[in-house]
């Protein structure tokens, strides 16, 4: 009976000690995820940002003035 | 024992002589650095629509100090990045920078997670700007150079606020260099605020339609149009050629980039003797009514020399008519009563002379002598247009004076500076009128009757349009010889000044089309090569702004 209480003492410690390390690196874990969810975010504002320039690109004054007048030359073809 | 002492010895030597050296090491291993770079604001149009903006973007890069062997390094990109093995080997080898080497801008995530993990390649994150309506607006939009930083137009004006401020954030890092703490940031990342600007996209674009077709259609030199809201001062539009593509400025000619509406002057011509009409009613020296003898085209006397008319003489004609004929006689008599100081301080109020404070860089004073250098020559010459330099930028706002009924006014560019929340920080209200140039009913009077009757009678017909009346007047102006003294005989800028509705004016729209080519035999008169593209333009102009037909 000693013997397995000595066991489960044991195991218990190991694993107080391996929570232990772990609950110790959660900061650095946490910070490191926070890090690369904000590199998500940029990334995805930036793919944004270039459909946005690319719609303003299409719809602008300037590039439909373009495409009536190659339309109406096309036409005249 | 022995070996115990020694242990312990060299713990001590590390822990006390070799400390600095291994906490630096260990400082630096841990170490990380990332800097944030601001994102440049937006310059947009007064409807909102995207002039310039800024965008991430990413580069892969080698750094040539670090790779020891080009050629294998290559093999391994290529694949990666899609490009040939020697064209990646070629730019390595032929990098201005030794520590980096752009291989592909703009790459896929996958190809950056992917390039990082061969050594001596690396991913940088910058911002790009775009400039989404391209020649547009370049000339008042301007561009940045590669380091971000404005170099023209309203990317230099502005430069300040479009830039923002950068920090740098320092972390620890693991052994495989990912950030697991923050230590500190120095600075504030703050990103540049945005500018609105009173330029309406839809009008610039048909405006410049407009004047290139004529540009090229006459082979001109240069030409300039602006469309002005006469009331305040808001430049709708504002097109100078010939002009450039922003995101190629590298390979255009530098003299393409100037703003030539306000970086230009010239002789206006006959475009100015409404203003000198103006100044004359006010002053009293004539009225409405009376009639001047025009000498039948040939006037000369002491101290003035010799003037002549462009066509035909005239005989008598009131102040009306001599704008309607464009009489440059007529205007010297005028100006011979005036006298120099009158026509001087009258000018002056005018604007003439000085900066007219529009929001762009470059801008110049023109060209004013002071009165007490005039001779003979300068007060019968200035009032049609010769002896004195303007910009365009001077006579639009000189012709606002005349269409909001004599009140000062001044051009301005910028509606509002945008914080990165859309908040107005600064909104460039114009100043309030604080009174007047000329009284209302000499301005309401040359605007209405005098200019209105170039267009419908005079040289101005071409700009005649069914909905709506039309005032103007043409100008068309010998340019100087560069070489000797006086006037080319080849060499003309051909303008015309048009508003409407006479009535209430909406809009001031002046164009300018410098050395039309004489040659191909179309004509070179303001009246006829600058008239009906400024006609085209109030048309389309009031017609998009949804005014009703008179």
């Amino acid at each position: 009976m000693s013997q397995f209480r000595f066991v489960f003492v044991v195991l218990c410690f190991t694993a107080v000690l391996i929570f232990a390390v772990n609950l110790r690196s959660a900061n650095d874990r946490i910070f490191y995820e926070l890090c690369a969810c904000n590199a998500d975010m940029s990334r995805l504002k930036q793919e944004l940002g270039t459909k946005q320039l690319l719609l303003e690109g299409l719809i602008n004054p300037a590039a439909i003035s373009q495409r009536v007048g190659e339309s109406n030359t096309d036409n005249k073809n | 024992m022995v070996s115990f002492l020694a242990l312990g010895g060299r713990c001590f030597y590390l822990q006390y002589y070799r400390n600095k050296h291994y906490s630096e090491a260990c400082l630096i291993q841990q170490r990380s650095y990332r800097n944030l770079l601001p994102q440049r604001g937006v310059i947009l149009d007064c409807r909102g629509r995207v002039l310039a903006a800024s965008n991430g973007t990413q580069t892969i890069f080698a750094d040539p100090q670090v790779i020891e062997d080009a050629k294998t390094t290559s093999s391994e990109l290529a694949p990666i990045v899609d490009m040939g093995a020697h064209i990646i080997c070629q730019l390595m080898l032929e990098s201005s920078s030794p520590r980096f080497a752009p291989i592909k801008v703009g790459p896929s995530v996958e190809e950056c997670a992917q390039a990082r993990k061969i050594y001596g390649i690396g991913v940088q994150s910058d911002w790009q700007r775009h400039y989404p309506m391209g020649r547009l607006a370049a000339n008042v939009v301007g561009f940045t150079g590669r380091d971000n930083r404005g170099l023209e137009g309203i990317e230099l004006k502005y430069n300040k606020e479009l830039s923002g401020s950068a920090a740098r954030n320092i972390l620890f890092a693991d052994v495989r260099r990912r950030p697991i703490r923050a230590k500190q940031q120095d600075g504030v990342l703050t990103n540049g605020k945005g500018i609105i600007l009173t330029i309406d996209a839809t009008i610039q674009q048909f405006t410049r339609n407009e004047l290139i077709k004529q540009y090229e259609n006459y082979e001109a030199e240069s030409a300039v149009a602006i469309v002005a809201e006469p009331k305040t001062g808001a430049i709708l539009a504002m097109v100078s050629l010939p002009d450039f593509d922003p995101a190629d400025f590298r390979t255009t000619d530098p003299n393409n980039f100037r703003s030539r509406a306000i970086t230009d002057w010239y002789e206006p011509g006959s475009i100015l003797k409404p203003v000198s009409a103006a100044i004359a009613l006010e002053a009293g020296v004539v009225n409405k009514t009376e009639k001047i003898f025009c000498e039948n085209g040939n006037y000369h006397g002491k101290g003035f020399g010799r003037i002549g008319e462009y066509r035909r003489g005239f005989g008598d004609l009131t102040v009306r008519e001599i704008l309607i004929n464009s009489s440059n006689i007529g205007m010297a008599k005028i100006g011979q009563r005036l006298g120099k100081d009158r026509l001087y301080d009258g000018l002056k109020l005018f604007g003439f002379g000085r900066k007219t404070g529009i929001e762009l860089p470059g801008e110049i004073d023109g060209l004013l002598m002071p009165a007490h250098t005039w001779t003979g020559y300068s007060v019968t010459r200035i009032p049609f247009g010769q002896e004195i330099c303007v910009t365009s930028m001077q006579l639009v706002r000189a012709f606002c004076i005349l269409a909001n009924g004599g009140r000062l006014v001044r051009p301005f560019m910028v509606r509002a500076v945008v914080d990165n929340d859309g908040n107005i920080t600064e909104l460039k209200r114009p100043p309030p009128p604080v009174g007047y140039i000329v009284k209302p009913e000499v301005a309401n009077w040359i605007v209405k009757e005098a200019m209105a009757s170039v267009v419908n009678e005079g040289t101005g017909k071409r700009a005649k349009l069914d909905k709506w009346q039309v005032f103007g007047k043409t100008g068309t102006a010998n340019i100087a010889r560069s070489d000797s003294r006086g006037y080319s005989d080849r060499d003309y800028v051909a303008s015309f000044i048009a508003g409407a509705p006479a009535e209430d004016p909406v809009i001031v729209v002046l164009v300018s089309i410098r050395k039309p080519n004489r040659s191909l035999g179309k004509g070179y008169e303001g009246g006829v090569v600058a008239s009906p593209v400024a006609a085209r333009i109030v048309e389309k102009t009031l017609t998009y702004l949804g005014v009703k037909p008179d």
